[in-house]
């Protein structure tokens, strides 16, 4: 069997084990079974990784369906960008879901827990593995999935069904949008295959309407996936999942989904300026949103999540300018520190006995310091501050977003003020100042055992080195990433060269612009440390609120305004519909038809008689009438 | 060929069997045997055989055919137990050999190359099916059943008889090709009208052993009143055997009246189709009901025939194997049921005799589902991919030959659904107050095997359709 293959497989495996005898297997067998395969996967990939020759190749494991013109093949693609996600995802799960180990170990459900986690890794490796947008279709809808089933975990919590819903219908929407840029896809190249497909759309104009259509369709998919305005409600709730699915779900790996869909699809979005002018907005205008209801959140992992809200913008906002390798690349650092942050956030729960309110925490530094300086290398990153991972990829992103449209880079750099204040926020709140906490949460604060300290370490040191992957050439680096990625975007390259012109910034304005932004991130954090350090502020109690503030920590009212524009318009309608339609007409009409067929039963059952002779009078009588018909030529002459 | 000769002496042998004391051998005996014929009739593969000067032919199709029989024998003697509550009254032995000889008969219909042999093998399955309906031998129900069919068989044996009587007439000769020849290659004088005739009766006593309208009648009657073992083993292999014959009949010997025979077929699949199901939504009785929905399913039938493609064969082919199946499956629920909780002595077969099976018996109640899903022709059963491949047949015919009788079909589908689900709505929504039913283990694995295979060919119709 190919590596290729084991590697999609393993995690699967670990599903079945644990899926089938959560009830029977020990917890440490559990545990080792969960994590083990995702760790072996990720042995696979790296071997792949490194003897990787640079050819892409596609590994076709069976034919899937073939129904007249259709052939869709389930096959695996192996390349760059698999090659870059596929590591993300194991690596990135392996180190979670050893940390489930410790974070999970007295919770009842702890067999069905890493069931999901394994199947959630499954989905996600098809997602980014497969060669055509169906496999990867496959991945996406699996990965919704295991993520309304994690987010629910905890069912017995209405609250929690609610979010685990809520994720749902939001990817839905999405789906439903990627769903037909596939049919749209299909139809006018008559394949899904990704290699098919871009063979044929190099041949196409920049502008052609039916691309524009696909992206601007995909981009909806991606929308919902990777949380964008309108559809990112969802991510912020589903923060009610166990600790480690936030980390691995929505922040690492699956809300990338949509930005590994559009690099994928980078031809396509090349071709089509005005989906990309969108795709940049949006994203733009997420960050913002993002970033600005991140200011007044008390909840920890409420402001991690609208954090992850924000950086995804970001991404987008580089899609958007066809800056492909630096989204990705910050795909990558974000993974590293979003992922280190939710857990480092995961501890200090853990510690707080389950308290999630940062209002109630405060000088934690020295009781976890572990959970403190792996933390603390966290908010760096996330905040921009050389040299660690955020600021390199961030930077990136912006450096490009400038010679696009300085406007856009305005916004952004101000988005990457408000970053740098909240984590700031976040970090003096929970572990400067002094315990605000109850004396039994005080009694209780331990630092996190081994298993789950481990893995907060080795993600801060990739928060803290990932940068240099991708270190640009001003600063004396080799661009090693982006030239690794370079190959897959040749074609788009090719066909619309501008889109990625550079004008030769000049050094010197490179380095300007990096100084700026590190300036702008410097600004964030004395204006945190002058506000809750220095004057020991601590955000007011629940309703206190005023003005701005108010509307902001209330999230602008967005979900109240898509409860009164959409929910219940639609829960109206559908009482219509119950009520009138199919009572009235529906019901009538079914009803009807079932007693007419009744009433016929009840006169056709009067025919079996008992009586032989009358049944055979009755053959009689049907030979005769088949004699008469059939032969009726031959009688009439 | 090897199976024929081989279950001939193998009922002779089951008859000697009846002399030892034990009656336990049998039954392991039987299946044996039965699987000795399946295996002997497997030897022929992609062979053709001519035997006793063109009276029998062997080719793939009658393999195909023969084996399905095979199959529903061994899964109905499987799921034989005691012949009634009076032991001593009973003979074992005797049955098994008459099944066995029935099932001689028809394979001799699915084999044969002349009407002589058609006859011949009509004959020695019906005689043999009046026999075991009136097995029962204490029961007025059995007997008059018995007593019912014997007369109406008698009646369309005759008038069969007439019709290969009057075809000889016609064309001189009982050869299935001779007459085929003699109908299509037109005679110089014109196509006799003798045998116009003598094919209308031919095809009335065909037409009343696979139970369709308006020959019908007995079916209700004599499924009701025989035993229900028999009852299931009648309306299985006698369905496949007379569709196997009516199919062989019509296109070697016929085809050249195409346009006679096709009108007589769809006016019969109509009335079929519209009385078998209608007349089933109200019965109270699941085994009456059964009986109609066996009626019915003759009319599906009936559609593969009268749309004669390449692809009828293997439609009626699958239709038979998955209808056989599940209603193997629903009597064998039905006997365990029913004999639970007699009423006045006889087993209680009404509906509400299911109410509450899921409960106590989840196993009999999920194969009684999934044949019945099966019937009804839901997907992800057989009984899906049957109906689908039937329909196929019609529609590649042409609508405008076979659309009227696609819709009646279509709507009667609909209606199958409604009786259907009757008994799953009992067993799995209504509550009862039984005990769990006992099953013994064979009978266990036969339920296991039939669903599987439901299942199985339901989600993998390719598998046997190569073979067809």
């Amino acid at each position: 069997m190919s590596l290729l293959l084991l590697i999609p497989l393993l995690p699967l495996i670990g599903f079945l084990i644990n899926g089938i005898g959560f009830r029977k297997i020990p917890k440490t067998l559990v545990g080792l079974i969960g994590a083990g395969t995702v760790v072996a996967s990720f042995a696979c990939v790296l071997f792949l990784f490194l003897n990787f020759d640079g050819q892409p190749r596609v590994e076709k494991v069976y034919d899937w369906i073939t129904v007249g013109n259709l052939n869709l093949s389930f096959s695996f693609q192996l390349d760059q960008l698999s090659l870059l996600f596929m590591l993300i995802i194991t690596g990135v799960g392996s180190l979670i879901h050893l940390y489930s180990i410790g974070y999970m170990k007295h919770d009842e459900g702890f067999g069905k827990f890493f069931a999901f986690l394994n199947l959630f890794i499954f989905f996600m490796l098809l997602l980014v593995m497969g060669s055509n947008y169906v496999i990867l279709f496959i991945g996406w809808e699996g990965v919704g999935l295991c993520s309304y089933l994690l987010i629910g975990f905890w069912n017995k919590n209405a609250n929690y069904g609610d979010a685990a819903r809520k994720a749902f219908i939001m990817n839905r929407i999405g789906d439903l949008g990627y769903l037909l840029a596939v049919f749209l896809i299909l139809t006018n190249f008559g394949s899904v295959e990704f290699t098919d497909v871009f063979r044929q759309a190099a041949g196409l104009k920049a502008g052609n309407s039916t691309i524009l259509w696909i992206t601007l369709l995909l981009f909806v998919g991606a929308m919902g996936k990777s949380a964008q305005i309108p559809l990112y409600t969802w991510l912020p709730d589903a923060m009610a999942g166990p600790t480690p699915v936030s980390a691995l779900i929505h922040a690492a790996t699956m809300v990338t989904a949509g930005i590994y869909m559009i690099v994928r699809s980078n031809l396509l979005y090349t071709l089509a300026p005005v989906t990309l002018e969108v795709v940049g907005w949006i994203g733009l205008a997420t960050a913002l949103l993002g970033a600005s209801i991140g200011l007044f959140q008390n909840d920890i992992k409420k402001i991690l999540a609208y954090s992850t809200v924000s950086q995804l913008g970001y991404m987008f906002m580089g899609l958007g300018v066809a800056a492909y390798t630096p989204a990705a690349f910050h795909v990558m650092t974000h993974a590293f520190f979003k992922a280190l942050l939710f857990l480092g956030a995961g501890s200090v729960i853990h510690a707080m006995s389950n308290e999630q309110d940062i209002r109630n925490m405060g000088g934690l530094r020295k009781a976890l310091p572990i959970t403190f300086l792996t933390f603390l290398i966290g908010t760096i990153a996330i905040a921009g501050i050389p040299p660690f991972a955020g600021f390199f990829s961030k930077d990136e992103i912006l450096l490009h977003v400038f010679e696009h449209n300085k406007l856009m880079w305005g916004i952004g750099v101000f988005t990457s003020m408000l970053t740098s204040f909240y984590m700031f926020r976040l970090l003096f709140l929970v572990f400067f100042g002094n315990f605000r906490g109850t004396h039994e949460q005080q009694h209780h604060l331990h630092e996190s055992p081994l298993t789950m300290t481990l893995p907060l370490m080795a993600l801060a040191l990739l928060s803290a080195i990932g940068g240099f992957f991708n270190v640009p050439e001003v600063l004396g680096g080799g661009a090693k990433l982006a030239n690794f990625l370079a190959p897959l975007f040749a074609a788009a390259q090719n066909v619309r060269p501008e889109a990625f012109a550079m004008a030769e910034l000049s050094h010197s304005t490179e380095l300007a612009l990096m100084i700026g932004s590190v300036a702008v991130a410097m600004i964030g954090l004395a204006a945190a440390y002058v506000i809750f350090i220095s004057r020991k502020t601590v955000p007011v109690g629940e309703g206190q609120e005023h003005g701005l503030q108010k509307v902001i920590y209330h999230k602008y009212y967005v979900d109240e305004l898509y409860d009164a524009v959409f929910v219940r318009p639609v829960n109206a309608l559908s009482v219509f519909f119950h009520q009138v339609i199919d009572f009235l007409l529906i019901d009538l009409l079914v009803e009807g038809v079932g007693k007419f067929v009744k009433g016929l039963s009840k006169e056709f059952r009067l025919a079996q008689t008992g009586a032989t002779g009358f049944y055979i009078f009755a053959m009689v009588i049907g030979i005769a009438a088949l004699l008469a018909w059939s032969l009726r030529g031959l009688i009439l002459g | 060929m090897l199976s024929i000769i081989s279950l001939s002496l193998f009922g002779i042998l089951n008859l000697f069997l009846g002399f030892l004391k034990s009656r336990r051998v049998l039954l392991p005996a039987t299946l044996l045997f039965i699987a000795l014929a399946f295996a002997a009739n497997l030897l022929d593969w992609n062979h053709q055989y001519v035997y006793f000067r063109d009276m029998l032919r062997t080719n793939n199709l009658f393999i195909n055919f023969s084996s399905i029989i095979l199959l529903t024998t061994f899964l109905t003697v499987a799921i034989s137990r005691s012949f009634g509550t009076d032991e001593e009254h009973t003979h074992p032995a005797e049955y098994y050999a008459i099944m066995l000889f029935s099932v001689v008969g028809a394979l001799m219909m699915v084999g044969f190359e002349n009407l002589i042999m058609l006859f011949i093998g009509l004959e020695i399955l019906s005689v043999s099916l009046y026999v075991l309906t009136g097995s029962d031998k204490r029961s007025l129900r059995s007997n008059e059943a018995a007593l019912k069919y014997f007369l109406m068989g008698s009646f369309a044996t005759g008038i069969f008889l007439f019709g290969i009587a009057l075809v000889y007439g016609a064309t001189g000769s009982f050869n299935l090709s001779a007459i085929g020849s003699y109908v299509s290659g037109g005679p110089t004088t014109g196509i006799s009208p003798l045998l116009y005739v003598g094919l209308l009766f031919i095809l009335a006593g065909m037409l009343f052993k696979v139970s369709a309208a308006p020959f019908h009648f007995w079916t209700p009657d004599v499924y009701d009143g025989a035993p229900t073992l028999f009852t299931a083993f009648m309306s299985t292999v006698v369905k496949t055997a007379g569709f196997a014959a009516l199919y062989r009949l019509l296109t070697v010997s016929f085809t050249g009246v195409y346009g006679l025979w096709w009108q007589v077929l769809t006016g019969v699949t109509v009335l079929t189709l519209l009385v078998g199901n209608i007349t089933a939504v109200y019965q109270s009785s699941v085994k009456r009901m059964l009986a109609y929905s066996s009626v019915s399913h003759a009319g599906y039938l009936l559609i593969a025939v009268a749309a004669k493609t390449p692809q009828s064969p293997s439609a009626i082919l699958f239709y038979s194997l998955a209808y056989s199946i599940a209603t193997i499956t629903g009597f064998a629920v039905l006997i365990l049921v029913a004999e639970q909780k007699p009423i006045e002595g006889r087993p209680d077969e009404r509906y509400e005799a299911f109410n509450g099976l899921a409960k106590r018996n989840p196993l009999l109640a999920f194969s009684l589902a999934v044949s019945m899903v099966s019937l009804a022709g839901i997907p992800l059963t057989a009984g899906f991919w049957g109906k689908f491949f039937v329909f196929s047949t019609a529609v590649d015919r042409g609508m405008t030959n076979m659309g009227m009788v696609l819709v009646v079909a279509v709507l009667m589908s609909v209606v199958g659904v409604y009786y259907y689900f009757r008994v799953i709505i009992a067993s799995y929504l209504k509550t009862g107050d039984s005990e769990p039913i006992g099953i013994r283990p064979l009978y266990r694995f036969i339920l296991v095997l039939t669903t599987a295979l439901t299942i199985g060919l339901g989600l993998f119709p390719d598998v046997v359709r190569q073979l067809f």
